[in-house]
């Protein structure tokens, strides 16, 4: 006993004087209201405020106006961030942080079931608040995302987590937010083993595979209606909310036609809520898309264009000429998990692409909150949200100058080291380098 | 059944003749000579392509031409066959044939198998299953009587052919295309010799990559000289000795597009080789460099079905150089007989023989001159394969093979009537059969005041019975020589059914007998009235114009240039520049580039004749050059065994890719085009420059160190390839570090001998030792002069080849990817190793699980050259923005980390003389940027290269217009084509190959080309 306690004090010993391997804890509910002075205020609602003052208590934005700005100073923490930036926290949609942690290593990826059709498959269940890489997208601004399994037809449920908190209980932000439809293909890949090229056709299975969509839609609308069923399942179980609007459907299409096709396939079938995911090629439905009201997604631009012909910054400039058609856009960094902390920088691309850099913002902070219907709550920078927001030395979205120096998630103080920032202490201390 | 059982006796019979002839066969019954002279007179004989005899002879005796010409006295017992009004043409030689030879079987490769190291053949060949100098095209050649059919009816005589399977292929054979013994049918072996890039059937692993296959050619090269001048043979090697005795004979060499025509001449220059080139008929696209390679080409003439193009959106996936290929493909035999460059026409790569003329007639269309189209299927396959003794021509002493055409060969209404083949008749359409056609007088079961009109063609009658003005009745009619069937009902209400008549010709009138509906015999008297007048052929005179076809362009697809880049002089004035030098950023700044070099840098600097660009605003830097990319190539990894050093990355430059374009949009300047990570070591890099629109030689940087790319760790064990990747050595990084100390220690040995060779006194009676380019590539790393790139990721095995080399006595030039370098900086400095990293990159596999964005700031702080690279076709196009994240992680300054994507790279690659910094005298390899380069929101605006502008912004927009104008041109070209009746395909896009090295998706573009290639397995992400 005496012995294991000494090993223990030795522990803590070591640990202070290098550092532990685990990810530090999760932060602590806000105590006091703390108030942000004189930094720019990007607000991602209303104009950019100049040396502003931003006030949050319970984890709740109080206050945000121009310097000046009255607020009850007594027990409220003051940190002076003059000349520093504000910004809503980032987020970050259809993503598969805490899912997967080394990409690789099976053992350590939870994302696909088996099968087709999995629409009660939760990854709320697997999402890992001890992963290693969430501190190190946290560190960037980005402090929401909406874990998304994959699959192949319906991957399953998704849910909207806060990037803190013990468990996965704390961390979420709305639980089983939607479902995610991976529309059928248009076209489909092949690959000539004769000629070793790889040729884009036609689905000829298409509508083959969209029939069997339709039963299950039919299917689930039919059992929806049934008040107490028996027996149970708990795949059209899942499916309910899509008809009363209470979950989202959300689909992950590219090419033009396959919008156009999966939305009215989703309305003919009673879904009350549907957000396109992906859209490469959405620009070919962009009038269809404003005329029905159905938003956008668009994944990571930081890719090739599709075609050989297509201008070489398109995907770059997509979201604005979606945007300029009327579409609401949203923007995710899809796939790659640990990329998630570039998240800024595809807004930031954006921008540099014709977007203004306020609506840039906007696309990966109040637009896709929209989309994903927690605009009530997060998003944006306006009194009654959640303090869930950013300070960074500079601009959020270049790299030059970003440098993310406070967090809060619902008003907790956030810490923003991380295993990574961890190893580079280590071994500047090893050279003595600065 | 008499009729067939006399057609049965008709093929006994000729076949007898035929044996008669192969006179080393024991005869069966008597003997059964026949005198087979023949003159064929009153023809217009088309000798050659560029003689044509009006009203003269041929005569042939037996298999050979005695006479041709006018005045011939012909000697007794010669058959005549009057051919006045058509013509005679030799028969077409086919150049590039698999005729007769037996079908390739590919056996599956399976993918995920067991790897196959060695030849399956059994017997003493080559190591190598792809490598079959042995295969005598005239051992194995057996008459295929449907296929010999199919080519005499598209006009063929003789073909030149072999097995078109593996990268040595063996010698090719001429044969006639008679039925009959193969003994007569074959006329010359040996003819050529025979390669191409493709393994083909083989099995066996290596090689599993384009560049792989080009080595393995040289090493056979290499090692059939060496087995030429071994003194004490240790091995018997039946394939180096048929590759030794092949080399006499024309050398042909098969490509599948057009930069395989220069890469094969390359290949023949370096064995003083001068290849017959048979293409894939896109040589048009770049015509300048296969008019300059000098060589010779066959042809196919496979052009591309029209794309359906009706749905605007379907539409998008064909690419413009697909389109503009539909369009211009057609022309390339036009377009190159104007260039001058030689060829021959083949039937390959065509559908069906049907659609072969119809193509040459096409081709004939857009401009290719007839006596060109007819040379290059006679005189010219004949004379590229040393024949033109035999076939090509109609001469005295040559093969009777010839044609007899009822017109013009090219024209569309030309009829073959028959194709003689070693002096043997094969009738393709009857030119004697009897004319009908007229109109006749009829009655039919006593109605009478009928009439019947005959027309059409001669070979092709249409029938119709005139009941009335009004009435007109088309009996169904079946002709077998001068004797008809007809059926029909002259009254179409009131007839219960078909009357039924079999008819004669008796050369004036038709008559026959037969029954109506009713079963009533009936009469059938056509009695002649008036001859038949055939419509006047259309002035055929005025020549229909050559259809108008867009430009070439250089690349071919819509971001080239109909002109290629030339260096200007340009002052750039009032810049903010970023020197890479002591002065550090300099604003307000001129820059003037001149003969593609940096000429000045200053304030106020002015030059006669420069064209003024204002940086005001605006920032100078380098062009960025990427330490690592894999873009422009046609293939990465040759992972087929642990040590590949022999490959060469610049045999397989694809000067095509687009991505060269969008990198230059993006700043990039220069790459260094590295093999893949898939084994230890791996191949030699390509050092280029990105000069959108040139061809792979001139992309090279000219007098670059030469640099090779090594691997360590999950990659080269295999550790993500599956579980059946269990048997290539090494599976550990223990075994890595003994493949490397192997590697060397056979360098270091095989150098010994070679230095004892050339510096003993007795070399002439000595046997040099064997070459080995795998070896050769080692011995130039002891030597320092080749440099390694090595992918690295965890500290262990870096700090192993840092033992390994010291051990040895060789450097590690750079580490590349290097994500612990952090950790081992201290010793990779005491090494003098430079670290190519990434910006950010990790978690992707378990050897980046401590991979730290601060990775690159904090080798530089140790004092390690270090640079930032892309190992991406997308993010290449952005390193300036992954350089600025070392600001942000680790805190460099914006000079330090702007040096990171331009000097720091040029270091590692000796090229800092030259590149890297702007400073007079240097390369002018710049970029002008519309603010602070590393900025997420700066774009470049011009993009130079040794002072020619490759990539302007408002350049840029020119071609997107241009673009759009183009494709919409010719969509509305193959709407109207698809409703003038042309077939039409689906829509397809055919992916530009990419390596990029995503992780998640499902088979990525180079596991594809592993499973096509062979049974070894890759991991699903190419390098990282």
């Amino acid at each position: 006993m005496k012995k294991s306690a000494l090993l223990y004090t030795l522990a803590l010993f070591l640990g202070m004087k290098t550092t532990f391997a685990q990810n530090q804890a999760a932060a602590t509910p806000q105590s006091k209201p703390i108030a942000l002075t004189g930094a720019t205020i990007h607000t991602a609602a209303g104009p950019v405020i100049e040396n502003g003052v931003i006030v949050f208590d319970k984890g709740v934005i109080t206050k945000v106006g121009p310097a000046g700005t009255a607020y009850d100073k007594t027990g409220t923490e003051t940190i002076d961030v003059t000349g520093k930036h504000v910004f809503p926290g980032l987020i970050a949609p259809a993503n598969q942080l805490g899912l997967v942690e080394i990409e690789a290593v099976r053992a350590t990826v939870d994302q696909q079931e088996v099968g087709a059709i999995n629409p009660h498959v939760r990854a709320l269940i697997a999402y890992n608040t001890d992963s290693e890489l969430i501190p190190t997208v946290r560190g960037n601004g980005v402090l929401i995302t909406q874990v998304t399994p994959v699959g192949e037809i319906i991957s399953g449920m998704s849910s909207i987590m806060n990037l803190d908190g013990w468990n996965w209980e704390d961390a979420v932000l709305k639980k089983d937010d939607g479902v995610h439809l991976n529309w059928v293909g248009y076209f489909k890949r092949e690959f000539n083993f004769e000629t070793f090229s790889s040729t884009t056709k036609k689905n000829d299975k298409k509508e083959e595979q969209i029939r069997e969509l339709a039963q299950l839609f039919d299917d689930a609308t039919a059992y929806a209606q049934i008040k107490n069923p028996n027996p149970i399942n708990v795949k059209l179980e899942a499916m309910k909310g899509l008809f009363d609007g209470t979950k989202k459907l959300y689909i992950s299409a590219d090419y033009g036609k396959e919008i156009i096709e999966a939305v009215q396939f989703a309305k003919s079938k009673g879904v009350k809520s549907v957000v396109i995911i992906g859209g490469e090629e959405s620009l070919l439905a962009a009038d269809f898309l404003r005329d029905n009201n159905v938003p956008v997604i668009v994944s990571g631009t930081h890719r090739l264009p599709n075609s050989i012909d297509d201008d070489t910054d398109l995907p770059y400039k997509l979201p604005q000429l979606l945007a300029q058609k009327g579409v609401t856009v949203g923007l995710a960094y899809i796939g790659m998990h640990w990329r998630t902390r570039n998240l800024p920088f595809l807004a930031g691309t954006v921008a540099g692409h014709g977007m203004s850099k306020d609506d840039a913002l906007k696309l990966v902070t109040i637009n896709n909150a929209k989309i994903l219907g927690i605009d009530k709550y997060v998003g944006s920078l306006e009194v009654g949200k959640q303090a869930t927001l950013v300070v960074s030395q500079g601009d959020l979205l270049d790299m030059r100058s970003a440098k993310v120096e406070h967090a809060f998630i619902q008003g907790k103080k956030i810490d923003l080291d991380d295993k990574q920032k961890r190893l580079y202490k280590k071994y500047s201390e090893k050279y003595g380098t600065k | 059944m008499k009729k067939i059982l006399y057609t049965f006796i008709n093929i006994i019979m000729f076949g007898t003749v035929l044996r008669a002839q192969t006179t080393t066969f024991p005869r069966n019954g008597v003997q059964d000579e026949r005198p087979n002279t023949y003159a064929f007179v009153n023809a217009t004989i088309v000798s050659d392509a560029n003689t044509v005899l009006e009203g003269a002879t041929l005569v042939i005796k037996g298999s050979v031409i005695e006479a041709v010409g006018k005045n011939i006295t012909l000697p007794a017992g010669t058959q005549v066959i009057d051919l006045k009004g058509k013509r005679i043409y030799p028969s077409l030689v086919e150049a590039y044939s698999s005729y007769g030879m037996p079908e390739l079987k590919r056996e599956g490769r399976s993918f995920r198998g067991d790897p196959q190291f060695e030849s399956k053949k059994q017997g003493a060949y080559n190591w190598n299953q792809a490598v079959l100098p042995e295969v005598n095209a005239a051992a194995i050649y057996a008459s295929n009587p449907t296929a010999a059919d199919e080519l005499r009816k598209a006009g063929f005589g003789a073909a030149i052919t072999h097995v078109q399977d593996g990268i040595v292929r063996g010698t090719s054979a001429l044969v006639a295309l008679i039925d009959g013994r193969d003994q007569e049918a074959l006329l010359k072996t040996n003819v050529s010799a025979n390669y191409s890039l493709s393994k083909g059937s083989s099995t066996q692993d290596y090689p599993n990559s384009l560049m792989g296959s080009v080595a393995l050619l040289r090493q056979t090269y290499l090692d059939a000289d060496w087995y030429k001048k071994s003194k004490n043979h240790t091995e018997y090697n039946i394939s180096l000795e048929s590759f030794n005795n092949s080399q006499s004979v024309p050398q042909v060499f098969e490509v599948s597009d057009k930069l395989g025509i220069l890469r094969a001449n390359k290949i023949g220059k370096e064995f003083g080789v001068n290849y017959i080139i048979k293409g894939g008929g896109d040589e048009y696209q770049r015509l300048d460099e296969v008019k300059a390679a000098g060589v010779s080409l066959i042809i196919p003439l496979n052009f591309p079905t029209t794309p359906d193009v009706e749905d605007p959106f379907d539409a998008g996936v064909v690419s413009l150089s697909d389109m503009k290929h539909w369009e211009m493909a057609p022309a390339n035999p036009a377009i190159l007989a104007k260039a001058g460059i030689p060829f021959a026409i083949t039937t390959s790569n065509v559908r069906s023989k049907s659609d072969f003329w119809a193509n040459l007639r096409k081709a004939v269309e857009y401009g290719l001159d007839e006596k060109v189209a007819l040379a290059a299927l006679t005189s010219v396959p004949a004379q590229f394969n040393k024949v033109d003794n035999l076939v090509g021509s109609l001469k005295p002493g040559m093969l009777a093979n010839f044609l007899i055409t009822s017109d013009n060969l090219f024209k569309e209404s030309n009829v073959i009537y028959e194709n003689w083949v070693k002096g043997k008749r094969y009738v393709v359409n009857n030119m004697n059969i009897t004319d009908m056609r007229a109109s006749y007088d009829l009655s039919v079961a006593g109605k009478s005041g009928l009439k019947l009109n005959v027309t059409g063609k001669v070979d092709k009658p249409e029938f119709q019975i005139q009941v009335s003005d009004s009435v007109k009745v088309s009996p169904k009619v079946t002709r077998t020589g001068d004797l008809l069937t007809l059926s029909f009902k002259l009254d179409a209400k009131k007839d219960k059914g078909d009357t039924r008549i079999s008819a004669y010709y008796d050369g004036k009138n038709i008559k026959g007998d037969g029954f109506d509906a009713a079963g009533t015999p009936v009469k059938f008297d056509a009695i002649f009235k008036e001859a038949f007048k055939e419509a006047v052929a259309k002035a055929d005179t005025t020549k229909k114009p050559v259809p108008t076809i867009g430009k070439i362009v250089y690349p071919f697809n819509g971001y080239g240039a109909e002109t290629k880049p030339k260096a200007e002089t340009l002052l750039i004035k009032n810049a903010t520049v970023w020197t890479n030098e002591k002065d550090g950023i300099l604003k307000n700044t001129d820059v003037l580039l001149k003969d593609g070099k940096i000429a000045q840098v200053g304030k106020n600097l002015s030059a006669t004749g420069a064209k003024v660009v204002d940086g005001t605003g605006k920032h100078l830097t380098n062009g960025i050059f990427d330490e690592h990319s894999h873009i422009a190539l046609l293939s990465v990894n040759e992972g087929s065994q642990s040590v590949t050093a022999e490959v060469r990355m610049e045999d397989v430059v694809n000067s095509e890719d687009v991505n060269i374009y969008r990198q230059l949009a993006g700043g990039v300047t220069s790459s260094q085009l590295l093999h893949g990570s898939a084994n230890c070591i791996g191949g030699q890099s390509a050092i280029v420059k990105l000069k959108w629109g040139e061809a792979p030689e001139v992309m090279k940087i000219q007098n670059a160190d030469g640099y090779i790319k090594f691997a360590l760790g999950e990659n080269v064990k295999q550790a993500n390839w599956g579980d059946r990747a269990r048997i290539r050595f090494p599976q550990t990084r223990m075994g890595v570090e003994q493949i490397m100390m192997d590697a060397f220690l056979r360098a270091k040995e095989y150098d010994k001998a070679w230095a004892e060779y050339n510096k003993a006194a007795n070399k002439a009676t000595l046997t040099p030792p064997r070459r080995d380019l795998e070896l050769d590539a080692l011995s130039e790393i002891l030597n320092k002069k080749r440099f390694i790139t090595c992918h690295s990721y965890v500290q262990s095995e870096i700090n192993m080849l840092l033992k390994v080399a010291d051990s040895l006595g060789f450097k590690v030039n750079t580490f590349t990817h290097i994500l612990e370098g952090y950790k081992v900086a201290d010793k990779m400095k005491a090494h003098g190793a430079s670290g190519s990293t990434f910006a950010d990159w990790w978690a992707y596999k378990m050897e980046v699980k401590e991979a730290i964005p601060f990775n690159a700031a904090l080798m530089t702080k140790v004092g390690i050259n270090t640079s930032i690279n892309s190992d991406d076709a997308e993010m290449a196009r952005r390193l300036n923005q992954e350089a600025a994240k070392t600001v942000m992680y680790g805190g460099l300054t914006e000079e330090e980390a702007w040096k990171l994507v331009t000097l720091n790279p040029a270091k590692m690659m000796h090229l800092d003389n030259r590149l890297g910094s702007i400073k007079a005298g240097k390369d002018a390899d710049v970029v002008l940027w519309n603010e602070n380069p590393l900025s997420v929101y700066a774009k470049p605006e011009k993009t130079i290269i040794e002072g020619a502008v490759y990539f302007d912004i408002e350049k840029d927009k020119e071609l997107r217009a241009n673009i759009a104008a183009e494709r919409n041109r010719l969509i509305q070209k193959m709407l109207n084509s698809k409703a003038s009746g042309a077939p039409t395909a689906r829509p397809e896009m055919r992916k530009p190959r990419l390596f990029v090295c995503n992780s998640l998706g499902g088979l990525t573009e180079e596991e594809g080309e592993t499973r096509a290639f062979g049974t070894l397995q890759l991991q699903d992400n190419c390098d990282k």
